[in-house]
């Protein structure tokens, strides 16, 4: 076949979007396109998709690719549809598609692919040197059809792409069955036959949609494990989640926000279904998603009746067709995802059921299957789940349940939607700002670094006041260095003891198995527990005593022989924090020390002044750190110049602007590292907007901060904010859904400011 | 014994008293590295110390703490301290946050060294 030249336009076929607009997925995209090679022919790739992954739109970018390219290879997408009741239905309809779709390429008449068209008219398009085949295809279909052997009749639609005529091009099949979970029952198990013919088929296929159904089908099916590649297909990560958001919202046409954005991309979990569903919902209602008020009222709505709500009830209703058995389940997985004990046997569920076991084991599986339980087949855990259908079962238990009054539980929802999001994005930062702490300790890999690096007291002695450049020189010219071990497995603490939820956060606190030198020996295994612990000052010997005992308790708990215990705090360690941790044998390091080991166990890696639309109005936004507040301030000595403030007055303006700075470098998780600031240039006064983005602290709620009954340090740490109320006429903290936002004015005195 | 200029922090000695002089903006670092001096002053010897802003056009809240962390050390030292030159606003941050109630100003450093050499010869009070 020939190939069509490169600059000819790409053609879209079954993408619902554009090449540009397809958001992420790019190595899936390209471990697909590897799958249709000739090197992979004959071998079948299970895309394994976490639920509510999304796969669809990925497998018809790659059909559209594939398709563009005019090679031999003839991509067949077939997405199978809750419209399909029973698989022989489906595997009709694969047929039908498979027939359209090889005439379209054949044809390379990409409408051919979308026109409704029977076999009989597909027939009457069949390009005339596939005419023979095709209509002997079609006549032993019409056979097998009327041979009541459903079986049969699956097995032959599944295996028509073998019978394509060698020379006419091989068929590389891509079979979407994010749906395949609605064939659970039935006398052909759909998801078996698929994998059982297009094991034997000879062609290149992809198989895509729920992880435990497909592995569970390719088992069933005896499916050969060494012809077959596995791929897994997760939510879309902190990156590419907020790229869909905003490409989709602009799609839909929904304006959005950046606090907004990446709330949804949160709440959501960066899946790409529900972000869609969503951003889909808002189209439809004419809503914008500009704060958080918006999003929670829409995820509300969605709840209570949209998109995500006929997602859920559709999963229920096919899990559980009677109302009442259904009404006692959502009432069984409510009460575990509310309570402590979720975890209780087979039996338990049968009796609060009460149904029989076989029916028991058919809701147990489906709902497996969409991992909303985890069934063994003796326990089953419940209160998994994305925090959607946790909400959902929730409501769903409060109005079908209780019988409470839709009213008070769409109130209650939106309310708890909403005390929720600013903890939702929190914990978000909060994982940004650990993530240093993770990654170094994950590419610890036997190299030498400095041992100061592991040494607060040592470290200050050396380096405290000096600048970065020397430093790092500094550190470059270390003569005593310690050899990091190799780390082979990282999980958080609470992955081993669930007790630490109380004291810290998921990401504040691993358990790293490590090897010295990388030999695997029993001499040479320790475990590494590293945690970080909060704190604006430097971490005194008793905070150091408790974490220290701790993590030695958990250690011995689950019979950790070798630790080494590493504590990282903001600010470092006092002296005898420092020496307790010496007499211990445990590490410990500011923030600036694990920053420079990550450094060095990986290369690391920030604004000018703009004016906006309103002539009178300038906002600057400069990266965090490295005395960047001195820009800011020099700018608005400029701007308060022009006002002619007495050089008085533009000195105490200039000194609250470096306060505001600090305090939004110090007090926030900021997620971009940028302060915003905005000078608005009024007839008698200077507004100046100081807002980063990140957690809200406690005690910035526009209040007197209450620090005289504070230690001294704490207390003077808290001037910032005192001198800024000294110094500026007014000063308010603007509510804003996402990181502080504090407005201070300065008003012209004439012949006194 | 000028320490050389640069990135480090600028200061001589005359007799037992260190000049220690701060830079154009008193901050974190900056601070720091005063504090780092005037300890390492006081570590040789020296019993008055005399802190000279006449370069110092701003200082922000984490370079007045650790001011206040310095006039700690130099009194547990039993060390005299004196700002010298430091500007008006300046002034009145330190107003503002109580440093003057534990620090003597003064006009320059002259008159800082001035100050010192009378408090030397004024014998102790004895309670």
């Amino acid at each position: 076949m020939s190939s069509r030249s490169s600059n000819e336009s790409f053609r879209r076929v079954l993408g619902r979007v554009t090449q540009q607009d397809f958001v992420g997925r790019a190595s899936e995209l390209e471990r697909i396109m590897a799958q249709a090679e000739p090197a992979n022919a004959g071998r079948g790739l299970l895309l394994l998709m976490e639920p509510s992954a999304g796969v669809s739109e990925l497998l018809r970018q790659a059909y559209d690719q594939i398709f563009n390219r005019r090679s031999d290879i003839i991509p067949i997408y077939f997405g199978i549809t809750r419209t399909e009741t029973t698989a022989v239905s489906a595997a009709i309809e694969f047929l039908n598609t498979f027939v359209q779709q090889y005439i379209a390429f054949r044809r390379d008449e990409p409408i051919v692919a979308h026109a409704p068209l029977t076999l009989q008219d597909l027939l009457e398009l069949a390009p005339p040197a596939d005419f023979e085949w095709i209509e002997q295809l079609v006549e032993s279909y019409t056979r097998v059809r009327f041979s009541n052997d459903d079986k049969s009749l699956v097995r032959f639609c599944l295996g028509a792409p073998q019978r394509i005529p060698a020379g006419r091009g091989r068929a590389f099949v891509m079979l979407d069955g994010a749906q395949l979970a609605e064939y659970l029952n039935g006398v052909v198990v759909l998801g078996t036959e698929i994998l059982r013919v297009f094991g034997r088929g000879g062609f290149s296929f992809v198989l895509a949609g729920l992880r435990r159904q497909i592995l569970e089908a390719a088992h069933d099916a005896k499916s050969d494990f060494e012809r077959l590649d596995l791929l897994r297909l997760e939510q879309l990560d902190t990156n590419e989640a907020p790229l869909l958001v905003e490409h989709v919202a602009k799609r839909q046409q929904v304006a959005t926000s950046e606090a907004a954005r990446d709330l949804l991309v949160q709440q959501f979990a960066g899946s790409p279904f529900f972000i869609s569903s969503f951003l889909q919902a808002a189209r439809e209602k004419r809503t914008s998603l500009l704060t958080y008020l918006d999003v929670e009222r829409l995820y509300v709505d969605e709840l209570f009746g949209g998109h995500i709500h006929r997602h859920f009830a559709d999963v229920l209703e096919e899990t559980s067709p009677r109302l009442d058995t259904r009404n006692l389940l959502i009432r069984l997985l409510w009460e575990a995802a509310a309570g402590e004990e979720r975890t209780s046997s087979f039996e338990v569920w049968r009796k609060r059921l009460h149904v029989a076991p076989n029916e028991l084991e058919e809701i147990l599986h489906r709902l497996h299957v969409q991992e909303f339980v985890n069934w063994d087949g003796a326990t089953v855990e419940a209160g998994v789940g994305p925090q959607a259908w946790k909400d959902y079962l929730k409501i769903r238990y409060r109005l079908d349940v209780l019988n409470e009054p839709r009213a008070l539980v769409v109130a209650d929802a939106l309310a708890d939607a909403l005390k929720r999001a600013p903890h939702t994005m929190a914990r978000h930062y909060k994982q940004i700002a650990n993530t240093g702490l993770r990654e170094s300790i994950s590419r610890f890999n036997t190299q030498m670094v400095p041992a100061v690096l592991f040494d607060y007291q040592g470290f200050s002695d050396k380096y405290k006041g000096a600048e970065n450049d020397a430093i790092v020189s500094g550190l470059a010219a270390e003569t005593e260095l310690i050899k990091l071990p190799q780390t082979v497995h990282l999980a958080s603490c609470l992955s081993f003891n669930s007790d630490m939820k109380q004291i810290c956060e998921e990401d504040h606190c691993f358990v790293a198995h490590t090897f010295e030198e990388g030999t695997y020996s029993d001499a040479q295994q320790v475990v590494w527990l590293a945690a970080d612990i909060e704190s604006k000052l430097e971490v005194d010997a008793d905070v150091v005593r408790a974490w220290y005992e701790r993590l030695e308790h958990m250690a011995n708990r689950l019979g950790f022989t070798r630790i080494q215990v590493w504590l990282i705090s903001n600010e470092g360690f006092s002296e005898e924090a420092s020496r307790l941790l010496k007499r211990r044998n445990a590490f410990g390091s500011s923030r600036q020390q694990l920053g420079l080991l990550a450094s060095r166990v990986r290369e690391t890696v920030a604004s000018p002044v703009m004016q906006t639309s309103d002539s009178d109005e300038f906002l600057i936004v400069v990266p965090m750190g490295e005395d960047n507040e001195l820009i800011a301030a020099n700018t608005a000595e400029q701007i308060a110049r022009r006002l002619t403030f007495r050089p008085e007055a533009i000195n105490q303006i200039k000194t609250a602007i470096v306060e505001a700075c600090i305090n939004a470098s110090e007090h926030s998780f900021s997620p971009d590292r940028k302060i915003y600031q905005r000078f608005r240039v009024e007839s008698d006064r200077l507004v100046i907007t100081i807002s980063s983005r990140g957690i809200v602290p406690a005690n910035l709620n526009g209040a007197n901060s209450g620090t005289e009954d504070k230690k001294a340090a704490e207390e003077r740490r808290g001037w910032g904010l005192k001198l800024i109320r000294t110094l500026m006429d007014e000063v308010e903290f603007e509510r804003v859904d996402d990181g502080t936002s504090l407005r201070m004015t300065k008003y012209l005195r004439t012949g006194s400011s | 014994m000028d320490t050389p200029s640069g990135k480090l922090v600028r200061s001589h000695c005359v007799g037992t008293t260190a000049v220690v002089y701060a830079s154009d903006y008193l901050n974190k670092l900056t601070g720091e590295k005063i504090e780092r001096e005037c300890r390492r002053q006081l570590n040789c010897g020296c019993r008055a110390l005399v802190i000279d802003f006449s370069d110092t056009k701003l200082v922000n809240s984490i370079g007045i703490s650790i001011l206040l962390g310095i006039i700690d050390v130099a009194e547990k030292n039993g060390a005299q301290i004196v700002f010298s030159d430091v500007n008006h606003p300046t002034v009145e941050l330190f107003e503002m946050l109580g440093l003057t109630r534990h620090v003597v100003l003064a006009k320059d450093e002259s008159e800082a060294l001035m100050n010192l050499s009378r408090l030397e010869t004024t014998p102790p009070v004895v309670h």
